[in-house]
């Protein structure tokens, strides 16, 4: 059985296209001004990748923050719903997952089946997200990809605001004026951002094995800034940034077995 | 009075074009949204019973409006109240007529913004505003306020209030369990009995107190007949009770009661035919935390009843709703001493406010959320709070952990007096919404 998941992200769109339960091709675009354009554009290079047309995908679901904007979809799911299913199929001991977006932050808690029984959502604000990250990087002048190796080389730790990305750059201003170290100040950036998503975490409660998902668990600064604060093994899975298309694919496979069976 | 001579201590005199264009807009904006609500409540709900057409009438507020022009003219005294600590059978009483004033609009809080910082909730800051761009009609048409200071908001808005109005103050005693607090609350009661006299120069009689206690008490039966019946089966969308609840506030008590039986009997009807509003494998939800206010700040029934998947709002533990008239009066002797104390009794000690505490908590709150779960066969709770509402912020994870003990999930979503969160509290509770029906299924 073939189907799709496609996550509508704030900034780039994904999509995992699911064989037998083996995943054969996938893809990201910038989502842009036009996402359903965007969506149309991936879809297609992903069924293009697998050698497959759109006929042959049985059921296709959407997630993701602009999940509507995705008219290839047949059904929908909840990115929290998308991230249980998706975690713990590729960890299967997954009990909480964290996925750290461009523009949100959210904590899962699930059961061994992949049901989410639990959720919690980071305030109004991305100053707990990746684009925090990027703003930070511009006032480093440092590029995105370097920003965690850098802050991994620090020798203590400063420490800035995070409650808001304008204020948590001022600060980052401040610290550059003091002439810190950019490893030191990479660093109080990452922890800042760690200390927003433990307190969130901590609201929910861990339940081990925690599992990081989203763009930003490639971002070798931001694991590690998580493992110091919430003092528990941190597992990163392959491809961490589709797991909201894979969990939607997934999704998309019980549909279609629970029609079957009706 | 003496308040136009008084020095304002907070508000600011607007220039009047502005007031004028303001109020306008807002106004214009007001009627749209109450339409839409309505049209929204109709489309959720093709087959709204008959008797419901009254309560959207009055949530209109024109009707009710012109009511108390035509009555202050005749001489009766309209007073205004915030919290639902204000007695109103002693209102009722003095031949004067009770109406809440709190602003469910979204657009004057900006003006409050001028007074006060953004970090105060948006229900005073936009009850500030409204007051600013003489906006609501119940707040202008109130002759004087009676404000209980039940949290840090409330006790400066009855300040700022006060350089337009006259303004009673109330002081809730933060624990109930023990004789001081009683007392010290009793006489207050006492003490506004003899305001609301000497403000309307009506004497509150014995008879005119048992009078309006009974008043209360058909309208507290009829309360209950409702919550009750939304409790069960899904013959009533709960947005609709909510409206419903929410007119007894303002309307004429007596009138809402006979309309509320009215519906009461027309859902009993249908829920005998098995006519069920909505599926009646729809989750289950009640809403908790910071009071909503008609006709702005709708959006989270509206997104809950609206919502793939659908939820039903089964109860609600807010003081704009359901807890309002659920406590009767429970006089021994009509006696104007047993009357006066039984009214301080049920206004302190039915009271779920998170204003009080205790050694234990706020046990009367998570008691009766407890009972509520249990009775209404909740499967979700949702724990909406405004931002700045420290209250209900602060005791949330007091009221999660009695709810996971239950195994009851609880979903914390905080907004603000704002339309631009919307999307994003839908996705949050779809998720939710999604986690329920997966309970249900398994």
């Amino acid at each position: 059985m073939i189907t799709a998941g496609i996550d509508v992200g704030n900034q780039r769109v994904k999509v995992v296209i699911l064989k037998d339960g083996k995943v054969v091709a996938r893809g990201q675009a910038f989502a842009g001004f036009d996402p359903s354009d965007a969506v149309k554009h991936i879809f297609s290079e992903a069924l293009n990748e697998a050698k497959m047309q759109r006929s042959d995908v049985a059921h296709v679901t959407a997630t993701g923050a602009g999940m509507e904007n995705a008219p290839e979809a047949d059904s929908t799911v909840s990115m929290m719903g998308a991230d249980a299913r998706a975690g713990v199929y590729m960890i299967p001991s997954a009990r909480t997952v964290i996925d750290v977006g461009a523009e949100e932050a959210r904590a899962v808690k699930c059961d061994s089946k992949g049901v989410m029984v639990d959720f919690v959502v980071n305030e109004r604000c991305a100053a707990g997200a990746g684009a925090f990250i990027e703003a930070m990087a511009r006032a480093l002048e440092v590029n995105l990809e370097e920003m965690g190796p850098i802050s991994l080389k620090a020798e203590r730790a400063s420490s800035i605001n995070a409650n808001c990305v304008i204020f948590g750059e001022s600060d980052v201003v401040t610290l550059i004026h003091k002439q810190e170290s950019k490893a030191e100040i990479a660093r109080a950036i990452f922890d800042a951002m760690a200390d927003r998503i433990s307190a969130m975490v901590h609201r929910l409660g861990i339940a081990p094995d925690v599992v990081l998902v989203g763009g930003v668990a490639k971002d070798v600064g931001f694991v590690a800034a998580l493992k110091r604060k919430l003092g528990i093994e941190i597992l990163v899975p392959e491809y961490p940034e589709y797991t909201g298309a894979l969990g939607a694919a997934l999704v998309a496979r019980s549909r279609v077995k629970e029609a079957v069976k009706e | 009075m003496t308040e136009t001579t008084k020095e304002a201590k907070y508000l600011q005199a607007l220039p009047k074009r502005e007031i004028e264009e303001a109020r306008a807009m807002i106004k214009a904006a007001s009627v749209k949204i109450i339409e839409e609500n309505l049209q929204r409540m109709r489309k959720t709900w093709p087959r709204r019973p008959k008797e419901i057409e009254y309560f959207d009438e009055i949530a209109k507020f024109s009707k009710r409006e012109e009511e108390l022009l035509k009555a202050k003219e005749e001489g009766k005294k309209v007073i205004g109240y915030f919290c639902i600590f204000a007695p109103i059978e002693l209102i009722l009483a003095a031949d004067a007529i009770p109406v809440r004033v709190n602003s469910g609009w979204y657009d004057p809080a900006k003006f409050g913004d001028r007074i006060v910082p953004v970090e105060v909730c948006p229900v005073i800051r936009s009850t500030i505003g409204a007051k600013m761009v003489s906006l609501s009609p119940y707040l202008e048409l109130s002759d004087a306020i009676l404000s209980t200071l039940t949290c840090d908001g409330m006790t400066k808005l009855s300040e700022i209030i006060s350089d337009s109005k006259p303004v009673w103050t109330m002081v809730p005693p933060r624990i109930k369990d023990s004789a001081q607090a009683i007392r010290f609350w009793s006489e207050q009661i006492r003490s506004v009995k003899k305001k609301l006299e000497e403000f309307t120069g009506n004497k509150i009689t014995r008879r005119k107190l048992k009078e309006a206690i009974e008043i209360t008490q058909k309208a507290t039966k009829a309360f209950r007949r409702l919550q009750q019946i939304r409790s069960g089966p899904p013959v009533i969308m709960g947005r609709d009770v909510m409206l419903v609840n929410q007119t007894s506030m303002w309307d004429n008590l007596e009138r809402w009661t006979a309309k509320t039986e009215a519906l009461c009997e027309e859902l009993e009807k249908r829920a005998a035919q098995k006519k069920w509003a909505c599926p009646t494998d729809t989750p289950r939800v009640l809403i908790t935390g910071t009071p909503m206010f008609w006709p702005d700040n709708w959006k989270l029934p509206a997104i809950v009843e609206e919502a793939t998947p659908q939820g039903i709002i089964v109860a609600d533990e807010l003081c704009s709703s359901d807890r309002f008239l659920y406590d009767p009066v429970g006089v021994d002797e009509w006696t104007e001493n047993d009357m006066l104390n039984a009214i301080s009794e049920r206004y302190l000690m039915a009271s779920t406010c998170p204003c009080f505490t205790s050694e234990d908590g706020n046990e009367d709150r998570v008691n009766w959320l407890l009972n509520k779960v249990k009775e209404a066969k909740v499967d979700g709770v949702i724990y909406c709070v405004v931002h700045g509402c420290m209250l209900y912020a602060m005791e949330y994870t007091r009221i999660k952990r009695a709810l996971d003990k239950i195994n009851i999930p609880v979903y914390y979503l905080d907004t603000e007096y704002t339309r631009e969160d919307v999307g994003q509290i839908k996705t949050r509770v779809e998720a939710f919404l999604e986690m329920l029906t997966a309970r249900i299924e398994v």
